[in-house]
């Protein structure tokens, strides 16, 4: 769970008496499964009694957790490598880790949820600690110069591309999957995510996507309703587009000031700006019979100036043309649209990850507390087929939610590849912290990571813990549904995925200043830049790759 | 030997012929070496051969036997005087191997195909990368910015020039506005883009947009078009900027001597013309010296731009700096990266000493 959401449940979802009385429910809870159970239950109502017991560490509204919290936690989930290792197996044996070190806590928690294991295990682990700002290049030169100096790496998944397409990444070992209880992954996380032709590479230890955020008082406003006439949440990018100019004039009933309605960052953002384009575009070109939608898988040709995205990109054009943004838009990145407008009461609505919506009610900057809403994002009443070049309209509209950046994941580099114990090693190390209870308790309190399991979304354990169950309905349930979405888009887990999205935000700002004469022309700039970038990183390669990404 | 150089020596060389022939083979045995060990290691790079190397430190071992042997050849061809060389040669030969040869490696992969997600890793593509570079319109597009960019430099001088009179003047609390006018110098650009750039002018409360608005300007905006969010750069830039060209012409204001002025007080000369006869002219070549060094400065102008702008809109704002940083690290193309950054250096090296030259001309003392 991100810090402030932590907190901010610290502060209003959980008092104390909250706590006591999740504390005395678990006890209950506990005393009746230790009275008589049979013994095919008993596994699991030790299992439940663990995971009750770590929620209570160090307990909700008692403080953010410590280091001696995390000791105890990653003591407690000890089991799976009890299971697997005998005491001191690993003795004499040195990994080392790369992960972040920013302030989301990542390795300083893993130090931790570690210690104990190594304590186990004999092992020793050292840590390389990286600034995310700092993480891809450390990467990226790490494996262009031949010096991978890790044996385990914290990776977001569209990095695979570059490690595991280059060989460099050591497959799981069937007992870790079972270890970690891979079956319990939402949907978009389940294979091919995480597997490259076939084999598996990742532990999974977070999960993300895009949501569709909104205000709710803009549909409840009389003068604001009386202008756009629209009073139900929006579904599609259509009636998205027709709100937002509408919208334009009117007051917001918070602030006083201008309304504004939908907020797309027209600022690049290090490549990350370019997730908020495809949010529009997901809905056009991601059709459900077809898992590619950023490239042709066999050709590696850009599908960025086919009519879905020239359509994406024209309805941006389109709010600017109407003057439907607030001023100095131009210059707004995800981070402006996000933090300073949306969460500071300008705008009806904009995309982002999860954080946004615990942000609205736990940022103590953010006006828009109650009148948050969230849903998956928008679809359109119209998708393109890549295949047969036509639009079709299916019933119902078309819903794609993108799922930005895939999430966190643990993996063992193939370094160790030679040296059975110290693979075992590593695997252990990484399943320890991919573990299915000790994820509960990163998803439960400060961490960094968001839900990912089936077992996260369990909202009675959560009540039990302490917490409240409105909030944690409305927070969770915000994700799930686009993470178990039959249409998810995934982006192409390719080598160099970022410089893709970076160059097209170079070209995007020049459409969007109006130095190309059509949504076209700016299309066709981006897919001429990302043909270079293909040659250059080589073709028959990226064909090869993004096909074993897609599961092809 | 001249007295010159005899004075200062206290010993009397008497070097014989064998010494001075071992002092020249070992720095021509050594030197083989070198070529012999780089030659080995080319060749297993390029997959010819395999002597089993893993890492070029033979070569550099090499290199260190070849300085260390030419420093004592030194002593052993030239006795005395060259005793006084090994007081530079190690430094001279340190320094030039810091220079040259990242220099050089910068040529060879400013010459090549290297994109770090490449599985091919670095290409020799001759001047592929030059070619890009001519039909690249966003580095024209930086560099025709830049151009902008450094003629806002006659502004600021003028406002540096008009603040380092003030302060030169005999007003009250001359030493507090000193300090004060140097403040902004001595802040990161960095925290001059948030604070002032994210802060100040965000557009519903930041004080500067409020300002505006009691004005009468509606709807601020300082970064919507194109226009505007170079200037606001500008502005950005110059404010931290000028304090340096006001201190450094504040000093030479200072070193000029009273007389000068008061002499052509006393030959009649109002203000005016003691300023553009008399103090001008003298402070022409601190001046060409500010104003060069703030043209170096704002070549490399790229933090501002990169946390306020991003180089937008549609390229407006954007340095070649803040060009080659996407290019670089958040494309990974270190080929062309290299190559563009190259080009910059060349591109620099030769406009300062055209203006060099220009300035030499233009200070020289009128007779």
């Amino acid at each position: 769970m991100r810090k402030e959401i932590y907190e901010h449940l610290v502060r209003v979802g959980a008092t104390r008496r909250d706590v006591l009385k999740g504390a005395a429910s678990m006890a209950a809870v506990a005393a009746a499964s230790s009275a008589g159970m049979g013994a095919l239950t008993r596994k699991a109502s030790a299992q439940e009694d663990l995971r009750a017991q770590i929620l209570q560490i160090p307990g909700v509204g008692k403080g953010s957790p410590t280091d001696a919290d995390w000791q105890k936690v990653g003591e407690l989930c000890l089991g799976g490598t009890k299971e697997t290792v005998a005491e001191g197996e690993f003795a004499g044996v040195e990994l080392t880790f790369m992960g972040l070190n920013n302030q989301n806590l990542h390795n300083f928690l893993f130090r931790g949820f570690l210690k104990p294991w190594e304590a186990y295990t004999g092992a020793k682990i050292s840590w390389i600690d990286l600034a995310q700002a700092d993480y891809n290049a450390r990467l990226q030169q790490s494996i262009a110069t031949g010096t991978v100096d890790f044996d385990i790496l914290e990776m977001g998944a569209p990095f695979e591309g570059d490690t595991a397409g280059k060989g460099l990444l050591d497959e799981m070992p069937d007992w870790v999957a079972k270890l970690i209880d891979a079956d319990d992954l939402v949907g978009y996380l389940k294979p091919p995510v995480g597997t490259w032709d076939g084999k598996t590479y990742r532990i999974n230890i977070d999960g993300d996507c895009h949501t569709f955020a909104y205000r709710k008082d803009y549909f409840t406003d009389p003068a604001i309703t009386a202008a756009t006439g629209v009073t139900e949440p929006l579904k599609t990018w259509q009636q998205v587009n027709e709100w937002s100019k509408k919208i334009k004039g009117q007051k917001d009933p918070l602030t006083g000031l201008d309304a504004f309605g939908f907020l797309d960052p027209l600022k690049g953002w290090g490549g990350f700006g370019f997730y908020f384009l495809e949010d529009r575009a997901t809905a056009y070109a991601k059709h459900p019979n077809d898992p590619a939608w950023l490239f042709d898988p066999d050709t590696m040709k850009p599908r960025v100036n086919n009519p879905a995205f020239v359509q994406a990109i024209q309805d941006v054009m389109d709010l600017i043309a109407a003057g439907a943004y607030p001023p100095d838009q131009i210059n707004a990145d995800p981070g402006t649209t996000a933090f300073q407008q949306f969460l500071a009461g300008t705008g009806g609505a904009l995309t982002w990850w999860g954080d946004v919506g615990s942000n609205a009610r736990t940022s103590d900057t953010s006006v828009v507390g109650d009148v948050a809403g969230f849903s998956i994002l928008p679809g359109s009443d119209r998708v393109y087929n890549s295949k047969t070049g036509e639009w079709e309209t299916p019933e119902g509209g078309n819903f794609a939610p993108n799922m930005a950046y895939i999430g966190w994941g643990i993996y063992v580099t193939s370094r160790v590849s030679g040296d059975e114990k110290k693979r075992k090693a590593a695997w252990s190390a990484a399943a320890h912290l991919g573990g299915k209870d000790l994820s509960l308790w990163t998803v439960a309190y400060p961490s960094g990571f968001q839900p990912y399991r089936q077992s996260h979304f369990n909202y009675d354990e959560w009540e039990r813990a302490g917490y409240d169950r409105a909030y944690i309905e409305n927070y969770l349930g915000s994700n799930l549904d686009s993470y178990n979405h039959p249409n998810a888009a995934i982006e192409p887990r390719i080598p160099g995925i970022f410089q893709y999205y970076s160059v097209a935000e170079d070209e995007l700002s020049k459409g969007f200043a109006g130095q190309y004469k059509s949504a076209q022309e700016t299309a066709d700039a981006i897919a001429a830049a990302w043909e270079k970038i293909t040659d250059q990183i080589g073709r028959e390669n990226q064909i090869k790759l993004y096909k074993a990404s897609l599961g092809l | 030997m001249s007295q010159g150089d005899l004075l200062h020596v206290v010993t009397a060389d008497d070097i014989s012929q064998g010494r001075k022939l071992f002092g020249r083979a070992i720095v021509w045995a050594s030197a083989l070496i070198v070529v012999l060990v780089a030659a080995a290691q080319a060749a297993q790079q390029m997959g010819k051969v395999d002597f089993g190397f893993t890492t070029w430190r033979p070569t550099l071992y090499a290199y260190i036997l070849w300085a260390v042997c030419l420093c004592w050849s030194q002593v052993l061809i030239r006795g005395e005087h060259g005793k006084r060389t090994l007081f530079v040669l190690p430094t001279a030969l340190f320094v030039i191997s810091l220079t040259v040869f990242p220099l050089l490696f910068g040529l060879v992969i400013a010459f090549s195909s290297w994109n770090l997600s490449s599985p091919l890793g670095r290409q020799f593509n001759g001047l592929d990368n030059v070619r890009q570079m001519w039909s690249d319109p966003f580095y024209w597009n930086a560099l025709r910015n830049m151009v902008w960019y450094c003629l806002a430099i006659l502004f600021e001088y003028a406002i540096a020039f008009g603040l380092a009179l003030l302060l030169n003047a005999e007003i009250r609390a001359r030493k507090f506005f000193r300090v004060a006018f140097l403040l902004p110098l001595m802040l990161s650009p960095v925290a001059v883009s948030w604070m002032i750039g994210k802060s100040m002018l965000e557009l519903r409360f930041g004080p500067v947009a409020r300002f505006a608005r009691w004005l009468g300007w509606e709807n601020p905006s300082f970064f919507g078009s194109p226009e505007i969010a170079r200037l606001t750069i500008m502005l950005l830039d110059a404010w931290t900027f000028i304090p340096f060209m006001m201190i450094m012409i504040l000093a030479g204001l200072q070193a000029i001597p009273r007389d000068l002025t008061e002499a052509a007080k006393v030959d009649g000369a109002g203000p005016w013309r003691s300023f553009w006869e008399v103090t001008f002219p003298l402070m022409l070549p601190v001046s060409v010296t500010a104003v060069l060094i703030r043209i170096i400065f704002k070549m490399k102008l790229a933090d501002i731009v990169i946390n306020l702008t991003a180089g937008g809109p549609g390229g407006a704002t954007d340095t070649v700096t803040s060009f080659i940083f996407r290019e670089y690290r958040d494309r990974s193309n270190v080929g062309y990266g290299t190559l563009l950054a190259m080009v910059y250096l060349v591109i620099i090296i030769i406009v300062m000493t055209i203006l060099m030259k220009v300035a030499d001309r233009f200070t020289r003392p009128r007779t």
